[in-house]
């Protein structure tokens, strides 16, 4: 057997891996409890559930690559290193927030951490992903584009045309598609006449795969060969994460329209618990490590709410800056 | 000073800042190979080779996104929309990924991007709009409309090195229009007016094919003895409010032209503008709009006519004005 990508992992990375997939899902936790104590105001897609995909695919990035997060991808955050307070003041729209509360977190970008500002329209981020690579192969970088997103995005235009595009250009992008097999209320096969996306790469001409998007180290080995083929100037590929939301679309529709049972089933494929087993089968990990990372977290997260409740909101001024790069001197009639 | 069409003082430009700088790249549809459809990029793939003069695949909405992320990677592209029409299909991009990503970023992040948008005004009720005022509605977007070969050139030059995103229209009306175009040039400034012809009784502001529509009309009331002063704003976004509000405090009288459809239009903008400026106390007469009436563009010649502006009807409304 050839030695997989995760292989050359050490401890630490995978102790890390856990440690920021369950970082995810305690604050999502955390920042709903709070959204329903009027203390934080609603503003996440809970990732809980698909933690595995933002993290795998993005654990094996290094600096100059860049990512563009879908609304759900909470992990890209943190695998690229945001802290905890700066995502509480995020969602907070605080003046501790990177973009001085203009957008929430699952809207924001964070230049140093080569993470670009997603924007609210599904899929729209697929062909700006591919004038990211675009650019990357004009300055005869190595470095490469991650772009997330829903299945739902996979039935957008936008979606053939950014990878039609990325596939011509041979760009060194990396399609991540979080399939989660709805889009907000609708079943994916609503969506899609087929039952895997990852096939539509065939018809760019570009490779495609179907990924256990539970088991992050599955979804690390993808998207270290996808980026290390992007990197040799091997071009885009397709990624399909089959995946899960843990929770409601978002924490407003109170009615989660999808079969109990069908839940129930992909609760048994958390992915925390996925690796947590593996960390332990490896004598890597046990009950009171676990629960040592598990205190670190959560002291952390109160500790960071603390101080994101104390921060002021940004002066009123700050809504009307940074439209255009300097003022317009006459705003017009 | 030599002559040039104002479509070759539009490449002149492009050519001249492709050279300067190699970060600007313009791609869209037929644009390389075939130098673009009604021929503003002809010779230029010749010169900077096809990853910089790139023909795309039909995806407008694809090929402004692609422009967006590529501007946000530090390079300056120019997208050419071929007809004004098709704009519509990559509204998303522009209005959204585009315009509002130095606003999300806090100023962290730019855009500097061109989108070229050429009215065909005699073409067909999809491809022929007038619809630079859909982009002033925009905050992030600046809106250039030239009607000069000296300002097409000067106009396109600062527009690529903008650190923002511009809509910058061309009209095919005037891409055979002939002037002098320095051979160098740093470019313009945007937000500055200028005053084509001076005159004491009735302001018209007028942008792109309407500006010599309205000068010709304004030849014909001087020998009328009627005294027209012509002032083209060059750009909406920024707009030169006090140039506009200077003559109408002159002459008491204004008249707005443009071809796009009067209902919510920019002229509307501006009436409203005087309106609720001290100039208002100098109006002598209501203020005239003469614009594309809320109809679709029709073919024919004929129907065309009759929607669009001419040279008569801006007579016919100094004429009102002055009633
Ligand atoms: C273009 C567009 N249409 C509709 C919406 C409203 N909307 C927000 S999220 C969502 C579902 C997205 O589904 P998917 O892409 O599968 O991502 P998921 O939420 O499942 O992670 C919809 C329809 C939107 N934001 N953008
Ligand atoms: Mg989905």
């Amino acid at each position: 057997m050839t030695a997989a990508p995760h292989d050359s992992l050490t401890v630490e990375d995978l102790r890390e891996m856990y440690r920021i997939m369950l970082l995810g899902r305690r604050f999502t936790e955390r920042a709903l409890e709070l959204a329903w104590e009027k203390r934080l105001p609603v503003g996440l897609h809970p990732s809980a559930g698909q933690e595995a995909v933002g993290v795998g695919a993005c654990y094996g990035l290094r600096p100059g690559d860049w990512v563009l997060p879908s609304l759900r991808t909470t992990e890209a955050f943190w695998t690229r290193g945001v802290t905890v307070l700066q995502m509480f003041n995020a969602v907070m729209g605080n003046s501790g927030s990177i973009n001085s509360g203009k957008e929430s977190f699952h809207h924001s970008g964070y230049p140093e951490l080569g993470i670009l500002a997603g924007t609210a329209m599904v899929g729209a981020q697929i062909p700006e992903s591919v004038g990211v690579g675009w650019a990357m192969k004009m300055k005869k970088t190595d470095d490469v584009m991650v772009c997330f997103f829903g299945d739902g995005a996979a039935g957008r235009g936008d979606f053939h045309e950014g990878l039609n595009l990325a596939a011509l250009l041979k760009v060194p992008v990396v399609f991540v598609c979080e399939n989660n097999l709805y889009f907000q209320t609708v079943p994916g096969t609503v969506g899609q006449p087929i039952a895997d996306i990852a096939e539509r790469a065939a018809a760019y001409a570009m490779p495609g795969e179907v990924v256990d998007g539970q088991d992050v180290l599955a979804v690390y080995d993808a998207a270290q060969k996808a980026a290390d083929r992007a990197r040799a100037g091997g071009g885009p590929t397709l990624l399909e994460c089959k995946t899960y939301r843990f929770m409601s679309h978002y924490p407003l529709m109170l009615e989660d329209s999808r079969p109990p049972e069908e839940v129930a089933h992909w609760k048994k494929r958390d992915p925390i618990t996925i690796l947590g087993r593996r960390l332990e089968e490896m004598g890597y990990q046990d009950a009171a490590t676990a629960r040592a990372v598990e205190d670190e977290i959560l002291e952390e997260i109160e500790r960071s709410f603390e101080k994101c409740a104390a921060t002021p909101f940004a002066d009123v001024s700050t809504a009307f800056a940074n439209v255009y790069a300097e003022p317009l001197e006459d705003m017009g009639p | 000073m030599r002559n040039l069409e104002l479509r070759a003082a539009i490449r002149e430009a492009l050519v001249q800042e492709m050279r300067r700088d190699e970060t600007v790249h313009l791609f869209g549809e037929d644009v390389a190979y075939y130098g673009g459809i009604l021929g503003v990029t002809k010779g230029m793939l010749e010169e900077f080779g096809p990853d910089r003069v790139m023909d795309t695949p039909i995806s407008e909405s694809g090929f402004a996104g692609m422009a967006v992320g590529a501007a946000l990677m530090g390079l300056r592209p120019i997208i050419e929309m071929q007809f004004t029409g098709l704009i519509t299909v990559a509204m998303d991009q522009l209005v959204n990924t585009g315009a509002k990503a130095r606003y999300v970023h806090d100023g962290a992040m730019s855009v500097p991007m061109v989108v070229r948008s050429p009215h065909m005004m005699h073409g067909n009720a999809y491809m022929s709009q007038a619809l630079e005022a859909w982009f002033t509605h925009i905050p992030g977007f600046k809106v250039v409309t030239p009607s000069t070969p000296a300002d097409a050139k000067a106009l396109m030059i600062t527009s690529i090195r903008d650190p923002d995103p511009v809509l910058y229209v061309e009209h095919e009306d005037l891409y055979g229009v002939i002037g002098p175009v320095p051979e160098e040039s740093e470019g313009a400034p945007l937000g500055r007016a200028s005053i084509r012809r001076e005159g004491s009784d009735v302001t018209v502001v007028a942008w792109l094919a309407m500006v010599p529509v309205a000068d010709a009309a304004a030849s014909e009331l001087a020998a009328e003895g009627i005294s027209v002063e012509v002032i083209d704003p060059r750009t909406l976004v920024p707009f030169d409010s006090e140039r506009v509000l200077q003559s109408v405090r002159k002459t008491g009288r204004l008249v707005i032209v443009h071809e796009a459809v009067r209902r919510g239009g920019f002229g509307g903008e501006i009436a409203a503008m005087v309106a609720g400026s001290d100039a208002v106390s100098h109006l002598k007469a209501p203020i005239q709009r003469v614009a594309n009436p809320g109809v679709p563009v029709p073919h024919a010649k004929g129907l065309n006519r009759a929607v669009l502006p001419d040279e008569d009807d801006v007579i016919a409304a100094v004429k009102r004005a002055l009633d």
